[in-house]
Order: C-alpha cells, then structure tokens, then sequence
C-alpha cells in the first residue's frame, strides 16, 4: 500500500469540519500533528483515500469514526487537578453565587460526571476542604457518576498512580493518601467517604430522572465524544439536573455552543461556565 | 488611529463567508477571528472584547439577534456591529437596530463596501 | 457540615415521580401552565411515536425557549411524517430561533427529510431554498453532492447558489467542477461567488 499523505486541501477541508463539529481549532503549524492521525484512521478503517474517509467521517450513522478521530485528536488522560482553574473558579466565583440565594440548612450538590477512576471528584472535594473556609457551614453532597462499573470500582478503591497525582503538592499528597508499598497512592479513607458513585448511562432518561436541584455540574472531556444528538440530550439532561441558576463545566475545549442554546454564557475571572436561567 | 491595532470578529455559520471577510479584513491590516454561532462569539466576547462585530442573522443554536440583544446587555466594551443578512425586507433593518446593530447590509458584500462600513464605524480614516 | 452523602434511591427530592407518565397524562402535563412540568412531559413524549402531532401543536405556541428545545429533542427522536410536516411549516415562521432550530431538527432527521428535499429545494421562497441547504449541511443522504450541484445549475437566485457552494467546498467531487466553472460565468462580476467557487475548485481539485 503506498504511503499515505494529506494536501494542503484536504488538511483545509478536514479542519473546517472538525472546526463545525467540536469547536477545535488547528492552526497550519498543527499540519503534522493531525495528518498522522488522520492517516492511523485511514488506514484503520481500510479506506483508499482521504476522500472516502471523510466521506466516512461526514456520513456514517453511527457517527463512530468521529468519535474515534476525535478521541486521537484530544487529550485525554485524567489526572488530579485536571483544569483546575475551574475548580478555582468553583471556590471563588461559583459557590459564593449559589450560595448567596440558597436558605442556610439546604444542601450544595455538586455532580461530577463521568467519575472515570475518581481523579475528578477527589480533587473537587480536596479542593473544596483546603480552599474553601465555608465548607464549615454548608452540607455538602459530592456525587459521581460513570457508565461503567468497573471504573466505578476502580474509584471507590481510590487507588493511584505517581503519573496520575504528579500536580499533588507533597503536603496536600502527605495529608490526603496513604503510599502503598507499590509505590501507588491510595486516597484517605474520609476522602472516600465524601464522594457518592453511582452507575449512570446519560442516554438513559430512566437513569439519570432522578438527579434533581444539583447546584454545580463538572462534565469534561465527555460530550466531545458523543454524537449531536446525544449531546444535546446530555445537555437537557444536565438542565433538568440543575437548580434555577445552577452551573455546568465544561472541558476547556469544549463549548455549548455546538450543543444547545439552553444555557446562558457566564464570564467569571476564573473561568466561563454556563448557567442554567435564574428563576423569572 | 490605524487598522492593525483593531480587531474584528466575524460570526458567520457558512465557512466560505467567514473566510472571504476575513480575506478582506486582514489584507487592510485588520486583525479577525470567527465564530460560527452566536454562542461561540458571545464566548469569545467575553473572553475579550472586540473592536467590531460582523454577524450573520440565521445562524444555529443562538442567531445573530440574540446575539446581539445578549452583548448589548454585558457589562463589557461595546464595540459596533454591522448586522449581515441575505433578507432585505425593512423589517429586519429594524429588528437589527433594535437588537443592537449600528449598521446593516445586505449579501454578499462587495470588499469595498465591507472595508468603507468598518472603517467608519471605527472612526478610522480611508 | 463538610462532605454528607444520602442514599442513592433518595437522590430525587423533587415531586417528578407524583405526575403520570402515562400517555394521556403527559399530553395533559404538555398544557401545564409550569414551565418545568410541560418540559418533563415534552422530553417523556419522546417515547410515545403517536404524540407528533400534539408535541407539533405545542411546539407552535410554545413561548419559552426550553420547552420548545425539549420538543425538538423528541420530535427528533420520532422522526414520522407529522414531525417532518410539521417542521417545515416552521421554516416559514418569523421567529428566527424557531426556524433555525427546525432546521438543526431536520438535520438529524435523514431518512424522513429525504423524500421532502426536492420539494424544499424548489419551493417559490429562496429563503426556504437557502434553508433546505442548510439542512443538507449534516443531512447523511446519499444524494446531497447531486443535490446541490442541481441548485447551483439551476437556481437563479444568487444567495442559494452561494449556500450551495459553501457546502460543496466540502462534499464536492470531480463532476461538480464543471457545474462550478459555468457558475463562475453566471455570476462573473460577483466577487463572493468567485471566491467561493473557487474555494470549491481548489479543496475538490486538490484532494
């Protein structure tokens, strides 16, 4: 099979629809960064020619193979204090928002969505303990969810390794994990217990009814893979999940705006984040 | 006061559209970026504001007037925006102007005209 | 204070699961005069193939924009006949947002938006011809290359033309480079479409 290579035009094309798609921009300088990929794919799915691949890409119902090129086309490993700037956002900005028209007593609820194995919710609740003075005040439920119970276990146990915790400052990796023999760290156990995992399937309007009045939504680097109208049910999902002026986080290459008009944009110094209407 | 210290977005669905002003806009020295929605231009607003905003009516997710009506209603520069439309009845001109648009034409856009509207509504000589 | 956890069954404190689910009470809850009640019921319809027509209606004087995306979602999802009809009268609509999500709808409605393309495609309204391109944009047909090469031999309109090719740059193939070269001579002294064409020719050519 001869060597494959993508035109100037193609790569044109290519990162024009990407753009519609997913919001993510590649800039020229990011030619030999998405050639490769586009290729691997090619060659994966045994089309001739980048123009049958596209096609491909463009018109296959299930709208796996975009799902498949954009998982090579993102990064997406989880790690502790991923984006973090939004947890910050959540302690300076979000929080002081909610909780100024909440009636003292009420709990906050916040949803971390997908669990994967916990990286997400552990951080949010470390965060939350070592940056957040109001945590005093405030009961406090942490709930996180994943289609997948093996991953689910995987975060109960909470079990990690150096690669995942490498941006844990070693007094907040001293006072959080116990080291394993392994050279693995393993989460506290009162931090294990401040995080609820449930089993979720977000395409499952059985499943996901009975989350109500959360006030802040984490969902990262989890619609970009999903297909448009999969992502647009998530997002009506996450709007019936959320109290009247409630939020959703979203991946930092992600946006609402390939999605859904339901939310409205919010600017805060930390962060932009979406917001469910306050109530009229 | 020269172009090139002015940036523009140019929130448009069709990529050729955004393309061609883009073209126009930067061969005057201009600095552009894009937004395929209102959402995205709103995101992007925000994030910094404008010097100038071209935008398209029809447009999926949030459209050109909600858009505006959106950007009008931040505490942030307001910087003008010309209102771009195929549609050519009154109505919309006034809808436009009542959304928060300075100016409106019609498509496509001649270059010249697209420069001598932006250059205006930017205080900038010719 | 600090970090409590409930029981998973107790997750809902709402009164969700007091309304009836079934078909008739979720027509019933669709006229709700509570935003949030008409919304649940509109996503539940979802599931009733038969509630196209009352999800159409509602959708028609619906005013607030979140029911009417919940209605969407689920005409999608039903994809008949009724939903087709019913969302392209709402391309004629003047309310913008109601329009553009139609066309967002019928989108990712292949199979029963196919057969209503040549219609659309040749409707007395350029606006509702520019619109049927749009749809074409994620439509997964067949067709769509053959399609808007038609609209570029034929429409006269400048505007649909130009929609036309804005796509073509990106499905177009070897036998829409003729069609494209005698567009460039239809409109030769308009400088957008010349760019775009040649756009088009350049992305086809250069594959």
């Amino acid at each position: 099979m001869t060597k494959q290579e993508i035109s100037l035009e193609e790569f044109q094309k290519f990162r024009e629809f990407f753009y519609r798609k997913t919001g993510i921009q590649f800039d020229d300088n990011k030619r030999y960064f998405v050639d490769k990929r586009l290729i691997e794919r090619i060659e994966a799915t045994q089309s001739d020619s980048f123009r049958n691949y596209f096609t491909t890409l463009r018109f296959q119902t299930s709208g796996e193979e975009l799902q498949q090129l954009t998982n090579l086309m993102t990064v997406n490993e989880t790690y502790f204090f991923r984006e973090d700037y939004q947890f910050k956002c959540l302690v300076e900005s979000m929080l002081p928002a909610v909780c100024a028209n909440k009636k003292p007593g009420t709990r906050l609820r916040i949803w971390s969505i997908p669990s994967s194995s916990g990286e997400e919710p552990y951080s949010i609740a470390i965060y939350l303990i070592e940056h957040w003075p109001q945590i005093a005040d405030w009961d406090v439920e942490l709930i996180s969810s994943d289609i997948d119970t093996d991953i689910l276990q995987k975060a109960r146990q909470g079990v990690y390794s150096p690669r995942s915790v490498q941006h844990v400052s070693p007094l907040l990796l001293d006072r959080y994990f116990k080291k394993q023999k392994s050279g693995d760290f393993q989460i506290c156990n009162d931090l294990r217990d401040s995080v609820e995992f449930t089993r979720v399937n977000l395409s499952e309007v059985s499943d996901t009814r009975p989350y109500r009045n959360f006030d802040v939504i984490f969902c990262r680097n989890l619609l970009i893979y999903f297909d448009d109208l999969s992502r647009r049910k998530a997002a009506e999902v996450f709007y019936d999940a959320l109290n009247p002026g409630g939020f959703v986080c979203l991946g930092h290459s992600e946006s609402m705006s390939r999605i859904t008009s339901l939310f409205n944009v919010k600017k805060f110094p930390e962060a932009i984040v979406y917001q469910k209407p306050e109530q009229k | 006061m020269n172009a090139g210290s002015k940036r523009i977005l140019v929130v448009d669905d069709a990529a050729t559209v955004r393309m061609y002003h883009r073209q126009i806009l930067q061969q005057a020295g201009f600095s552009v970026e894009e937004a395929i929605n209102g959402l995205e231009g709103l995101e992007k607003a925000l994030n910094t504001p404008f010097d100038l905003y071209l935008v398209d009516i029809n447009m999926p997710k949030v459209d050109g007037y909600d858009f505006l009506r959106d950007l009008r209603s931040r505490d942030i520069y307001q910087g003008p925006a010309i209102m771009i439309s195929t549609e050519s009845e009154q109505h919309d001109k006034q809808r436009a102007f009542a959304a928060g648009a300075n100016f409106y034409m019609v498509k496509p856009i001649k270059p010249a005209d697209l420069l001598k509207y932006c250059k205006l509504l930017l205080g900038i000589g010719s | 204070m600090g970090f409590v956890k409930i029981s998973a069954t107790d997750i809902s404190t709402d009164d969700q699961r007091h309304n009836d689910r079934s078909y008739l009470g979720l027509l019933d809850s669709l006229q709700s005069t509570d935003e949030m009640t008409r919304r649940w019921a509109a996503r539940d319809l979802a599931a009733f193939p038969q509630a196209s027509a009352a999800l159409m209606e509602q959708l028609t004087q619906e005013p607030d924009r979140s029911v009417r995306e919940a209605i969407f979602v689920s005409l999608t999802q039903i994809g008949d006949q009724i939903a087709v009809d019913g969302l392209i009268t709402c391309l004629r609509s003047e309310v913008v947002n109601l329009r553009n999500d139609a066309i967002e709808a019928m989108k990712l409605m292949p199979d029963a938006v196919a057969p209503m393309m040549q219609g659309l495609l040749h409707d007395s309204d350029p606006d509702i011809r520019i619109f049927a391109v749009n749809i074409l944009e994620s439509l997964r047909h067949p067709k769509v290359e053959s399609w808007l090469i038609d609209v570029i031999t034929t429409d006269p309109h400048l505007n649909v033309c130009a929609t036309a090719l804005d796509l073509l740059a990106e499905v177009g193939s070897q036998q829409a480079i003729e069609p494209l070269q005698q567009l460039k001579q239809k409109f030769a002294d308009e400088p957008f479409v010349q760019f775009a064409i040649d756009i088009a020719l350049t992305r086809i050519q250069g594959a």
